[in-house]
């Protein structure tokens, strides 16, 4: 049962199309994410769920209430939506206190006196900033104002929560932190969470699903796991993470695999399992066709020796290591490619030396040449 | 490594030059300025002090008392004038600043028609002089005379501009509105458009966030403004002397002319008037320096562009109330001048010969206006150039060095800003006349181009020292690595990256100086006589077609001078941040 519903949305800025008519279908209580570099209409989706841009056609709606409808001339503000929303910028109130800033959202809905005070002390409770509630807000760090602005969006029990890259001005290490709490909160309140960003990271670790957005359109939408193992397209694969890409062609079929010569890398063969064969459809892949084989360097382990009769070894140089303290870190060039691989040992190994990957058969992916 | 420790000996025995003239330099140049400066801004006015405890006149011997001040406040003329300058002040700012503040946030924050079309109206407007605004809506509301009253008098209804709410009016729509869009439009502007979107996902309608969020959140900027405003309550002169004088209601500038004209002059009375003031302001002013001084709230992030609210039905009015108001501001006052000028009498469209051009052959060969011409024009390029060039010099001490006294030095340009030009002219007239060494210069264009340039000091040193830090320190250290010295630098580096701001400096005080008349009206005889001055006496004599005549001069110098500067991209205004 969809929570929040989005029919064929569509938004263009001038002749730009900047959202081009995309579905989605949020559960309640999920952490969605969308993902994208800039430009890509994420924050305009968001903007339009919230209230803040109006979609030229198309439908928003949140339960059974519809939010928005170009076509039949409906549009509810976003002051009558009921959504919280944290903006990249934090957006506090310079003239106004901690506790004037989270209660401002009570006071619109008539909380006031010890009613208020005890909502925003729970919340600050919770978002972890207890006993700041006198502060001015431009008097916080980034970390704590990045936490008002959270409770500010969270104190008046919203049904949906909007974060437009929230993390995005905090510095490395407090992104991390926040990041790890942003989660355990939305599993405390258990509130559904639309979360726009251009991490990756940020992406995976939080979400239950990820819409993967280019262009004004979506190219994937799944799991974390799904996207980033069983990417749908050529733009999410490259998207997310680093692979090598290996060109080949199809030599032999059978329900378990299928396998492929590799051409120019020593002349390798390789299993990928059937599973793995993305786009299999109008007679992809058959035997003598020329593909693609795609692998993420974590899954690609770097040995010295060759070991006979093991299939899924390739042959690549070596090109420099560098000490990182917990690990090691080889640049490689396997083709025409150069990727770095990271082993938390020394195979003592040098720049310029003859190495082997042994490409683990479950990270292999088969895609059409042409993609 | 031996080529090395080779060049570190060479350096050693190269004798340290520092990196600003050599520390009793620099005390030299900060002395000599602080005196200069002293001399020139607090002489005068101590001179006003002083001089209120004298009973006789100007240039004899002086006779201490407190007789003055007994007479000038025995006098309830005195302080019924105070109380009159308060009075416009606090009705005009009670009107002008919510118009002001709802004005700039139509057209910074909403989608109303023409938003920049109407921000260059108030720019014109703000340009427009005081004298020629007054003036035209003058000849429009004369209560006998004036041709909307004529319009107007079937209707039962005779607006008299010679009156208090002639007086608020004409304010209104000289500087009152539009100085204050001019400053607080482009704050509204770059404020974050995402206070304002959180306002409304918290729950609140565009009118609530208005109120709660974006005008208190502006609050800073609106606070300057304001006090910007009420330093100038005192200040205010032209408007008054033209209608107000006639029905006997005296201001504080007023006042002190009318004592100082007076025959015999009651000068130690108008001194004394002027050092109440002259206490209030100079109290004032540390606060006013705290307060506009003190770092704003950050409310710009310039991340994303500023969203644009959206009016609704309001679209149509909204932009059709700006656009009322910026018609009355400019092109009213324009027209009626113009007017004025070819009519035989302003007004009288039934006359036998309506239109005439015998104003403009009279004026263009009147030797009074040819010569108030001139003197504007040598008093108006003087001030600018002595302005631009020694006041960047000032502004750079002030930025750059590390001079001991820069604070002194500071504090005292920050002082002409909240002097009333009559004040400043009454200290500049006890200067030159009680004092044997400068009294030949009384009745020369000197004496007028030195209160010219006195009345624009805050206005150049703030905006030349914003520059300077605007530029960086790094072009100029580039140069002194280099090897230049701190003159060198001064002319080869700073000076030609600081022309276009030095222009712009120039310009404003041209305009500032070829339209002032509270300043110089003391310091004038009838050969030193300007534009603006000519244009009073015109007026208090009745010749109003030839003062208009006069009036357009007055503004071919200052709007005119404004949209040449305009068009070659300089920032004419000013600014509240």
């Amino acid at each position: 049962m969809s929570f929040l519903r989005i029919q064929n949305l569509y938004k263009t800025f001038g002749q730009v199309a900047a959202v081009n008519r995309i579905n989605l279908d949020i559960a309640e209580g999920e952490f969605f994410t969308l993902l994208g570099s800039s430009g890509c209409g994420k924050t305009t989706t968001l903007r339009m769920v919230g209230g803040l841009e109006k979609p030229d056609s198309g439908e928003i709606h949140l339960g059974d209430q519809c939010l928005a409808a170009p076509g039949k001339n409906l549009f509810i503000k976003p002051e009558k939506r009921n959504m919280g929303m944290v903006f990249q910028s934090y957006a506090l109130w310079p003239h106004m206190t901690v506790f004037e800033n989270v209660a401002y959202p009570l006071k619109l809905r008539g909380i006031k006196g010890a009613d208020a005070a005890k909502k925003v002390s729970e919340v600050l409770g919770l978002v972890g900033l207890s006993g700041l509630e006198e502060r001015p807000a431009p008097a916080l760090s980034g970390g704590q104002q990045q936490r008002v602005a959270l409770a500010r969006a969270l104190v008046f029990s919203p049904k949906v929560l909007l974060l437009d890259e929230p993390l995005s001005n905090l510095d490395a290490q407090l992104r991390e932190e926040m990041r790890r709490e942003l989660k355990s909160l939305q599993q405390r309140v258990h509130i559904t969470v639309i979360f726009v960003t251009h991490d990756q990271i940020e992406a995976l670790s939080l979400s239950d699903r990820i819409a993967i957005m280019r262009f004004g359109v979506l190219e994937q939408v799944g799991a974390p796991e799904d996207v980033y193992f069983r990417p749908a397209t050529p733009f999410v694969r490259d998207f997310l993470g680093k692979t090598f890409l290996l060109p080949g062609k199809v030599s032999a079929l059978s329900d378990k695999q299928v396998n492929v010569e590799v051409q120019g890398v020593g002349a390798a063969s390789l299993a990928v399992p059937r599973a793995n064969v993305i786009g299999s459809a109008n007679g992809f892949p058959a035997v003598g066709q020329g593909v693609m084989v795609a692998i993420r360097p974590e899954q690609v382990d770097l040995s010295g020796n060759r070991q006979e009769g093991r299939a899924n070894m390739v042959e690549a140089a070596l090109q420099g290591v560098q000490f990182l303290g917990d690990r090691y870190e080889y640049a490689v060039k396997l083709g025409t490619e150069s990727r770095v691989l990271l082993s938390p040992v020394s195979q003592g190994l040098r720049a310029g030396d003859k190495v082997l990957l042994d490409l683990k058969p479950e990270g292999m992916t088969l895609w059409p040449r042409d993609a | 490594m031996k080529t090395m420790a080779k060049t570190e000996t060479a350096n050693i025995e190269v004798a340290p030059r520092s990196w600003f003239p050599p520390l009793d330099g620099g005390t030299a140049i900060m002395t000599v300025l602080i005196a200069f400066m002293g001399f020139y801004v607090l002489y005068p006015l101590t001179l006003i002090v002083i001089n209120s405890f004298n009973t006789a006149t100007i240039a004899e011997p002086e006779v201490y008392g407190l007789d003055a001040w007994r007479k000038a406040f025995a006098e309830p003329g005195i302080w019924r004038s105070l109380w009159n300058s308060v009075k416009i002040g606090i009705v005009l700012q009670l009107i002008a600043l919510p118009s002001g503040i709802f004005i700039s946030w139509l057209l910074a924050r909403t989608n109303i028609y023409g938003a920049n079309l109407f921000e260059f109206g108030f720019w014109i407007s703000f340009i427009l002089p005081n004298l020629a605004t007054t003036f035209g809506w003058m000849l429009l509301l004369d209560p006998s005379t004036g041709l909307v009253n004529s319009w107007l008098r079937p209707l039962g209804i005779n607006f008299d501009i010679y009156s208090f709410s002639g007086i608020i009016w004409a304010h209104l729509m000289a500087n009152g509105i539009s100085t204050k869009v001019m400053l607080m439009t482009p704050a509204f502007r770059r404020m974050d458009a995402s206070m304002e979107e959180a306002s409304r996902m918290s729950g609140a309608s565009p009118f609530t966030t208005l109120l709660r969020i974006t005008i208190p959140a502006m609050t800073p900027v609106i606070i300057v403004v304001f006090l910007l405003s009420v330093i100038r309550i005192f200040s205010s002169f032209e408007t008054e002397l033209l209608l107000g004088v006639p029905w006997g209601f005296y201001v504080y500038a007023t006042k002190i002319v009318d004592l100082a004209r007076q025959e015999p002059p009651l000068v130690n009375q108008a001194a004394a008037l002027g050092s109440v003031i002259l206490i209030f302001l100079i109290a004032f002013i540390p606060i006013q320096r705290r307060l506009i001084a003190r770092r704003q709230f950050t409310t710009v992030t310039g991340q994303f562009k500023p969203k644009i609210i959206e009016l609704g039905i309001w679209r149509w009015p909204a932009t059709i109330l700006v656009g009322f108001i910026v018609f009355l501001l400019d092109v009213v006052p324009i027209l009626s001048v113009f007017g004025g000028s070819f009519m035989t009498r302003f007004g009288f469209f039934n006359l036998p010969k309506t239109w005439t051009i015998e104003y403009w052959k009279m004026a263009l060969s009147d030797p009074r206006i040819l010569q108030g011409l001139q003197n504007t024009l040598i008093i108006a390029f003087s001030a600018a150039i002595v302005g631009a060039l020694f006041f960047s010099l000032v502004g750079y001490i002030l930025v750059r060095t590390k001079y001991p006294g820069r604070g002194i030095l500071d504090s005292i340009c920050w002082l002409p800003s909240a002097i009333p030009g009559v004040l400043s002219g009454l200290g500049l007239l006890w200067m030159f006349l009680g004092t044997p060494f400068f009294r030949p210069f009384y009745g020369t264009l000197f004496l007028l181009v030195i209160a010219s340039v006195l009345g624009g000091i805050t206005l150049s040193t703030q905006i030349l020292k914003a520059n300077f830090v605007q530029l960086g320190n790094e072009l100029e250290e580039a140069s002194r690595m280099s090897g230049a010295g701190f003159w060198r630098t001064y002319f080869k580096v700073v000076f030609p990256l600081m022309a276009q701001t030095m222009v712009l400096v120039a310009v404003l005080k041209f305009m500032f100086a070829a339209q002032q008349t509270s300043s110089i009206i003391l310091l004038a005889t009838s050969e030193t006589r300007t534009l603006s001055l000519l244009a009073l006496d015109q007026v208090a004599a009745g010749y109003r077609e030839v003062a208009s005549i006069t009036v357009i001069f007055i503004m071919l110098l200052t709007l005119g001078v404004a949209l040449v500067a305009r068009s070659f991209g300089l920032k004419v205004g000013i600014r509240a941040d």
